[in-house]
């Protein structure tokens, strides 16, 4: 069957070019980088997809993720290439010829094109991948691989290749015997740095996409696993693998990740944080099994995970403590209870409350995520609540203090009725005012308010405050307003 | 194996909330002490509801009264109820003895998570009282059951505060209505402590009544303020119920 030619167009400059073509454009002669209007010229046929850059480099991103196991070090090399950094990884697949035969098998099958080479350096590795052989494979002779390459192979800037070109140097094995300080003179360090870097004469290091975890441990699956408990079971086994490696180290886990890796390419990831430096198998297990009761069937294990890696990506030194002296244990018992809770209903929905140096009510006091370890402040609250003699301050503060139409003596005094969700409340004492002035130096700050403690006619007591002073009022503006801020037992 | 089933039988059957071997939280007022039968039963289910939405501060203030000083609290809400009736305010919670650092807040969108992370709460050894707010509905009767008996494993407290008194039936060991009382001379203008109406209106120990306290910051305890409303006496002569092959849901 012949399928139409298909070329993804792209804008470049001005021009509007192909940026992309199939085989069967090829065949019929259309090259990357002739004008979009040209090649439909030449072939009216032409199916022309518009570049989606960005879905381009989420593709890139998704296959990254995939080759994450093969090695944690992954970096994306753009627009179209990976870099891979498995050393002291192939003995898992039993070499690398096997673990190339492997990735390139899965890709192949996923309906990608592509050209790998395994080298000793990242530069040989990217000019064998682009310009050599398809599969070349180096071991400690890259001077070999390298010679018969293009200069362009080495990833230099497009005005030195034209410039070697020039003087009739094409090759790298035209320039790798060339002696080096004239090649500097001339062409800048640029060349010689790329050559060295490629030959492994200068160290080039890798960025990979996501950090690298301290701690890792993976599990592959002869038969693809997708219930729940296996899962869980995998977990258990593989934290206690880790919980060696910590213990040796005397650290703990703060924040950890499993990476399923589904069969057709999909990589499910899942974390949970812990409030504590944690090592506990059975503790790690509990807090992936409420991960996935939220996620219910979102795993969607579809055809099986057939690998799970477990890496605790952030780890802390736990110090060795001693159960049972004071309420030490209570405190394990309650980090516990947190994370349970944090992994289930999401660690924002944890929370504990804190004071803050502040005189704005709002911000005197909030809430943290309970996972989030800083001191509370309440000690130094109270020591100051005592000295500067603070009025009582209400149970509950309302997220945003709601309006209400008061009727007050004016300039400064209490309210004596006041309407709050369409209810009328008849005040019968007060106290106040406390006057709190607002962020004045900052340029969204309030206006002061003047705080009032009321109580009406059946009991209920609240504060209210007029927000603006009548000192400060000027006709023609809107007068001071009333608000409700909170109430009180 | 038969045997071991009607053993656990027997163990899930245990009337939940009566347990006396836990001992109770007296309130120090000997009137509400004796109709409680020595004092808010520990490892129970408890409900407080607000007669209206506005006596929900009050309510709050009752319950949290009623907690053992220094214990660790466990505060479940949905987030309507942060938005409507405002979360704890940290620098208020003092005044009725709750010291802010000892509290957990978990804020969750689906009464299913309420009673869950309430559950597992209970669960745990360092919680020594669990809060539960609930704005309105009626809650899952199983699960409440599965509250009580929670509470009842692990000897704390289970309180559950409503904005409104629920109509349905309820395994809770008591149910109060509480809303504030006015505390102030209507003339004086000035303030006095906090009072609450108070109504309890399931016993499932002894008899129902109807008290006014008042807060008192010295003591960190109510007092009684007032005789009770006019309702009938306590019956403090009747007998105890037995604790056993008396339950009902």
């Amino acid at each position: 069957m012949l399928t139409a030619p298909l070329a993804v167009s792209g804008k470049r400059g001005n021009a509007e070019l192909l940026v992309a073509i199939d085989d069967a454009a090829e065949r019929r002669g259309l090259r990357v980088g002739i004008a979009l209007a040209q090649a439909r010229a030449m072939h009216p046929a032409l199916d022309v997809v518009p570049e989606d850059v960005e879905a381009d480099a989420t593709l890139l991103e998704n296959i990254a993720d995939w080759c994450s196991r093969y090695t944690p070090l992954v970096a994306c090399d753009a627009p179209d290439g990976l870099l891979l950094d498995i050393t002291g990884c192939t003995h898992l697949y039993g070499g690398e010829r096997k673990l190339v035969t492997d990735l390139a098998g899965r890709l192949e099958r996923a309906g990608f094109t592509l050209s790998l080479a395994i080298t000793g350096t990242i530069g040989a590795a990217w000019a064998a991948a682009h310009y050599g052989r398809p599969a070349s494979y180096a071991n400690g002779d890259e001077r070999r691989i390298l010679c018969p390459l293009p200069l362009a192979a080495l990833r230099l800037t497009p005005s030195i290749v034209a410039s070697l070109a020039r003087v009739g140097l094409k090759l790298i094995g035209d320039i790798i015997d060339l002696p080096r300080s004239p090649l500097t003179a001339r062409f800048g360090d640029e060349l010689l740095c790329q050559l060295d870097r490629a030959l492994g004469r200068e160290h080039e290091p890798l960025n990979p996409r996501l950090p690298v975890a301290p701690y890792v441990a993976e599990e592959r699956f002869a038969e693809p696993i997708g219930r729940e408990e296996d899962v869980l079971g995998t977990v258990e086994k593989l934290a206690a693998r880790l919980a060696f490696a910590l213990e040796r180290r005397g650290d703990g886990a703060r924040r950890i990740e499993l990476a399923l890796f589904r069969t057709d390419g999909e990589v499910r990831r899942l974390a949970a944080g812990t409030s504590r430096p944690l090592r506990d198998p059975p503790s790690i297990r509990a807090l992936f099994a409420e991960r996935l009761v939220v996620l219910a069937d979102a795993l969607d294990p579809g055809f099986g995970f057939d690998m799970a890696r477990l890496s605790m990506t952030v780890a802390e030194a736990a110090p060795p403590e001693q159960i049972g002296i004071g309420n030490a244990e209570d405190r394990v018992e309650m980090d516990r209870l947190v994370d349970r809770l944090s992994a289930r209903l999401g660690a924002q929905r944890v929370r504990r409350l804190i004071a803050q140096d502040s005189h704005i009510p709002e911000i005197a006091a909030i809430t943290v995520p309970a996972q989030i370890k800083t001191s509370d402040g309440w000690t130094a609250f109270r020591r100051h609540r005592t000295e500067a003699e603070l009025a009582p301050r209400p149970l509950r503060l309302l997220a945003r203090p709601e309006p209400i139409e008061a009727v007050a003596e004016v300039p400064d005094g209490p309210p004596l009725r006041f309407r709050w969700r369409r209810a009328l409340h008849e005040v019968i004492a007060a106290e106040g005012p406390e006057r709190i002035e607002g962020a004045w130096w900052s340029e969204h700050g309030a206006p002061a308010r003047d705080y009032f403690r009321v109580e009406d006619k059946m009991g209920l007591r609240f504060w209210l405050f007029r927000a603006g002073l009548y000192r400060d009022f000027v006709p023609g503006t809107s007068p001071p307003s009333w608000f409700l801020h909170g109430s009180f037992g | 194996m038969l045997e071991q089933l009607r053993q656990q039988l027997k163990a899930l059957q245990k009337p939940a909330g009566l347990e006396d071997s836990l001992g109770a939280l007296p309130l120090g007022i000997a009137a509400i002490d004796d109709v409680l039968g020595g004092g808010l039963a520990r490892g129970a289910l408890h409900e407080i509801a607000a007669p209206a939405e506005a006596h929900l501060a009050a309510a709050t203030a009752f319950t949290l009264g009623l907690m053992p000083a220094s214990t660790r609290v466990l505060w479940v809400a949905e987030d309507m109820a942060c938005i409507e009736s405002g979360g704890p305010y940290g620098p208020g919670l003092d005044a009725f003895k709750l010291m802010p650092e000892r509290l957990l807040t978990i804020v969750v969108s689906r009464p299913r998570d309420l009673l869950w992370a309430m559950e597992e709460a209970l669960r745990c050894r360092a919680i020594g009282a669990v809060i539960g707010e609930i704005r309105h509905g009626a809650l899952d009767a199983v699960a409440v059951r599965r509250l009580s008996l929670a509470a009842g494993d692990s000897g704390a407290l289970a309180l559950l505060l409503r904005a409104k008194p629920g109509g349905d039936a309820s395994t809770a060991a008591t149910r109060w209505i509480v809303g504030a009382a006015p505390s102030s001379h209507p003339h004086t203008y000035q303030f006095g402590a906090p009072r609450f109406a108070t109504h309890l209106t399931r016993n499932r120990r002894g008899p129902t009544s109807s008290w006014i306290l008042e807060w008192s910051d010295t003591d960190g305890r109510f007092v009684l303020a007032a005789p009770a409303l006019p309702v009938a006496a306590p019956a403090l002569d009747r007998p105890r119920r037995q604790t056993s092959s008396r339950y009902v849901a």
